[in-house]
């Protein structure tokens, strides 16, 4: 009897062990899907929702010239979604605008309506796919790009990306008025 | 054993349920532009003709839709259980775990916070409702969250060290309230923002208020989880459903979108007027904004019988949701009309940031043509003499070389429900702006100008407040929490009327004429404020003239003209010229104005009544008597002469008389709160406690912040027995009776700032004229 009740109770614990471990991994899930928000101008969750998959973020504060700078990383389906997103304090902004577009593919379009002014163009890079905008408000700029590693992604294409990219940067502009 | 099972089952129930509730909000990825593509076409429908019977459900059908039912209140219940797993471990509940909206009054049916996935987007709702949906996307309630101007407010109060995000849920209550009430506002959010932060009040935040918390304001609703459709009991089903199933039964979602009080000013009140409440400034009951005690005090509510002069009821959705034709296809249109989703008011800001042109131009289009204000330029005066030449376009007068002129420009708050500017009027700007210009079009005198860097003529007549802080600074940036009295208020309430005055000199040459132009101009909003938003370097924002007048004034002789179509008759000019010198303190001109209206219309009885009134607050009882009762003896009935009477009589000492008369008026304006009140107070000096109360209590139903009804219950209360309630009516007498230092932090703000200082006195003048002294004689 007793040993019965000892090999119940071990069972019992070998349960609660395994429930505790399973509980424990089940409810980590969305603790490491969204961890502690660390980026001022965009949090996880909706990174998460732009890449189409639980994102993960850095964020280095702005100090002695450098930029702050967000990036985030989302796997889905053997790609490698990626949004980064830095801001500055310059003294002609506009200008600044302008420099960092020079950094586009191609030609850019104005993006109405988001901060001070914006402008959005295609960054593709060694086959991948990519948007970027470049903007600011007031003496803040930012520059946002997004990606997939995967050239024919079919959660983001071109179209998924510009949409996703302008969202991103109504979030950003939004947090930096 | 099995309690282990059970657990573990649930841990992977909510799980799953989690990602259920991820997928369901995921975002709409649709950017929120104003070029967004059109939808395709709705699906096909035919509405039951008028007076058809409901269709009637096959058992089939039937069966399918409990099954749809279940697995929908399933659903909906397991998404917000996995959501509130998500959201809740993280969330700052600053107020306590009972109040997590706090300091918004607003409240969901259910248990935690909402997920963003249970309201159905607007996308949805805009595959039949095409029209609705397209208006919607270009207003105000779309854009209430996102626009710069909002953003720059509310991130000011986040970023503020001693507050932070737990107090923008006061804001975002009703800027974003799906932000709020799904726990986002923390500052460690799990929630993803882009579901919701673009579409601000989204069709299903309006349609799915299920009750409305007193007039409180501040967001002061219950929402029920959204629903589009309900059961054949009536029973709410969450959640989106297919098409099919509306367009079977189109009653029944109407049922679950559509409630009565969504017709009433009361359901915009719940965000059309606001207070600042101790928990947000650590300061005390302010009173924010009060766009719909300002519609109840006005002629189109029919509720207040003081008003100087009489409406059509009209509610706010009667003047800012009026009925048009549809060019899109709306199931919700009735004769091819909708109510209109763009709710046109005074915003031109926001369309024009967005490039919103259509919403633009009909904002611009309803601030013009809705007959709101009456620009007159009444009369004039000349210096050294009292006498008033007036009114002017009926009446003959010489004028010299030279002649000093002092012009009375009345403007006529005539045809807006609510006050002229309303709402967080220290962020708008409408202004007199007045010129004088000789027959060669060279300006003579100009005030209310814009000055190069967009700024106004500080020592224009602008009808804005200046809210201050306690250290006596003007709180420019609209941290509404930092403000602790207003310096100055020169809105003008609805139906009243403003005198501006202003002082210029004629031609030297003897054949001179000069063209005299007064306009009232409106700007949303102040350009300090744009500033603080974009900086200097941004577009200029429109202004727009709402009204404006122009008359010659010749040297020589000047005779009587016709009047413009948009003129007021001269009884009503003389009538608003008194209204205006009333409210500026200058009571014999007043009566005198007053008396002109009897001259030209002897059997009007609000004009014996306006002069009784003026007599009242001049305290020359006798002559009020002799005005009043002309006015009760033309008519009796008179339930504005009946409650200055009511006044009168308790000066008198005739108790009885004081009581029939307010008696008679709260009989036919039971939600006249000045009379309710003064009914009130007869009874409380009466010692006739049960009859007080109920007054004082009607009164709170009214204005739920009226500190005569706290005051007198809370020791009417005490009296009755009632500790509890007297010591809660005692609390909110104390937080919401005005701070006495308050004052004082007005006045440091206008010592500070002379050259606006004398637009916090009543009776000013505008001059650019030097006097004896060397300097302009504003302040005369």
């Amino acid at each position: 009897m007793e040993n019965s009740s000892m090999a119940r109770k071990g069972r019992n614990l070998k349960w609660l062990v395994q429930c505790a471990a399973l509980a424990a991994g089940l409810l980590a899930l969305p603790a490491s899907a969204h961890a502690t928000n660390n980026c001022p101008w965009i949090n996880e969750a909706t990174v998460s929702g732009l890449l189409g998959a639980d994102a993960t973020g850095t964020a280095t504060g702005e100090g002695a010239g450098q930029p702050g700078v967000c990036t985030f990383v989302a796997q889905r389906e053997g790609a490698t979604h990626t949004l980064r997103l830095a801001v500055e304090i310059v003294p002609d902004p506009h200008a600044r605008v302008g420099e960092l577009a020079h950094l586009c593919a191609s030609g850019t379009a104005v993006l109405p309506a988001i901060g001070n002014e914006a402008v959005v163009c295609e960054n593709d890079k060694k086959g991948a796919l990519g948007e970027r905008v470049v903007g600011r408000v007031r003496d803040q700029v930012f520059n946002i790009t997004i990606a997939s590693t995967q050239k024919h992604d079919p959660l983001l294409d071109r179209s998924a990306l510009k949409t996703r990219i302008a969202i991103a940067a109504e979030q950003v502009s939004g947090n930096l008025f | 054993m099995k309690e282990y099972k059970a657990i573990l089952l649930l841990i992977c129930a909510l799980t799953a349920s989690g990602a259920a509730a991820g997928m369901a909000q995921q975002p709409p990825m649709q950017p929120a532009t104003g070029s967004t593509p059109p939808p395709p076409p709705p699906p096909p429908y035919t509405p039951p003709a008028k007076g058809a019977p409901p269709a009637v459900d096959t058992p089939a059908q039937r069966d399918a839709l409990a099954a749809w039912e279940a697995r929908a209140i399933k659903k909906s219940e397991d998404d917000r259980a996995a959501h509130n797993a998500a959201v809740t471990p993280a969330y700052n509940f600053h107020y306590g775990k009972g109040n997590p909206y706090t300091p918004g009054n607003i409240q969901v049916v259910g248990k935690g916070f909402i997920q963003p996935g249970a309201f159905p987007t607007a996308e949805y709702c805009g595959v039949c409702h095409q029209e609705a949906y397209s208006q919607w996307r270009q207003a105000l309630h779309s854009n209430a969250f996102r626009t710069p101007f909002y953003r720059t407010s509310v991130n000011l109060l986040i970023r503020d060290k001693t507050r932070g995000i737990a107090f923008a849920r006061f804001c975002d209550s009703c800027h974003n309230p799906i932000g709020v009430l799904a726990g986002a506002l923390t500052e460690d959010s799990k929630v993803d923002r882009a579901r919701f932060d673009a579409d601000g009040l989204t069709c299903m935040t309006c349609h799915s208020v299920l009750k409305l918390d007193s007039t409180n304001g501040n967001a002061g609703v219950e929402m029920g989880v959204p629903a589009v459709i309900v059961d054949e009991k009536g029973n709410r089903i969450p959640g989106q459903v297919s098409f099919d199933q509306i367009l079977r039964h189109p009653e029944r979602h109407s049922q679950a979108v559509m409630r009565d009080l969504m017709h009433t000013p009361e359901f915009c009140a719940a965000c059309h007027k606001a207070n600042l409440p101790a928990p947000l400034n650590d300061y005390k009951f302010i009173r924010a904004f009060t766009a719909y005690d300002e519609w109840q005090q006005s002629k189109f509510s029919q509720r207040n019988p003081l008003t100087f002069y009489t409406a059509d009821f009209t509610t706010c959705q009667g003047c800012h949701m009026k009925r048009n034709p549809i060019s899109l296809p709306d199931y919700g249109a009735k004769n091819g009309t909708l109510v209109s989703h763009r709710w046109l008011a005074g915003n031109t800001a926001v369309p024009f940031y967005y490039g919103f042109t259509e919403q633009l131009d009909k904002t611009i289009a309803f601030l013009r043509a809705g007959n709101f204000l009456n620009v007159d330029i009444f009369g004039l005066k000349k210096a050294d003499s009292d006498q008033l030449i007036a009114p002017l376009g009926s009446t003959a007068y010489g004028l010299a070389p030279n002649d000093t002129v002092e012009a009375y420009v009345v403007v006529q708050n005539k045809n807006i429900g609510h006050s002229l500017i309303p709402e967080v009027r220290d962020l708008y700007e409408a202004w007199v702006e007045f010129t004088v210009k000789d027959a060669n079009g060279k300006e003579i005198y100009h005030s209310g100008f814009l000055k190069p860097d967009g700024m106004l003529d500080p020592r224009a007549h602008s009808f804005t407040n200046r809210p201050v802080t306690n250290e006596g600074a003007f709180v420019d940036n609209h941290k509404v929490w930092t403000i602790h009295s207003v310096a100055y208020d020169n809105t003008v309430p609805a139906g009243r009327s403003v005198l501006v005055r202003y002082q210029f000199r004629m031609p030297a040459e003897a054949t001179g004429a000069v063209t005299v132009t007064a306009k009232v101009n409106y700007r949303h909003l102040r350009q300090s404020y744009l500033n603080n938003i974009f900086g200097k370097d941004h577009p200029a924002y429109p202004v727009v003239e709402i009204a404006s007048r122009s008359r010659v004034l010749k040297v020589g002789e000047n005779n009587p003209e016709a009047a413009d179509p948009s003129d007021n008759a001269d009884w009503m000019r003389w009538n608003n010229l008194g209204i205006a010198l009333l409210d500026q303190l200058q009571y014999q001109e007043s009566i005198n104005a007053f008396t002109e209206v009897i001259k030209v219309r002897p059997q009007y009885a609000d004009a014996y009544t306006n002069v009784g009134l003026t007599n009242i607050v001049w305290e020359k009882y006798d002559s009020a008597r002799t005005a009043i009762r002309k006015a009760l003896s033309i008519d009796p009935n008179s339930a504005r002469a009946l409650y200055y009477d009511g006044l009168l009589q308790r000066r008198a000492g005739n108790t009885e008389q004081e009581i029939a008369d307010f008696s008679k008026v709260v009989e036919m304006f039971p939600q006249s709160r000045d009379a309710r009140r003064e009914l009130g107070i007869t009874y409380y000096q009466q010692n006739n406690n049960t009859a007080a109360m109920e007054q004082f209590e009607a009164l709170q139903k009214i204005d739920p912040d009226d500190l005569t009804a706290h005051y007198n219950l809370s020791i009417l209360y005490r009296r009755m027995g009632k500790p509890e309630e007297a010591k809660e009516q005692q609390a909110m007498f104390v937080d919401k009776k005005v701070d006495p230092g308050a004052p004082t932090y007005g006045l440091n703000f206008l010592r500070a700032h002379p050259e606006i200082s004398t637009e916090s006195i009543p009776w000013h003048m505008h001059s650019d004229i030097d006097n004896k002294a060397g300097g302009p004689q504003n302040g005369k």
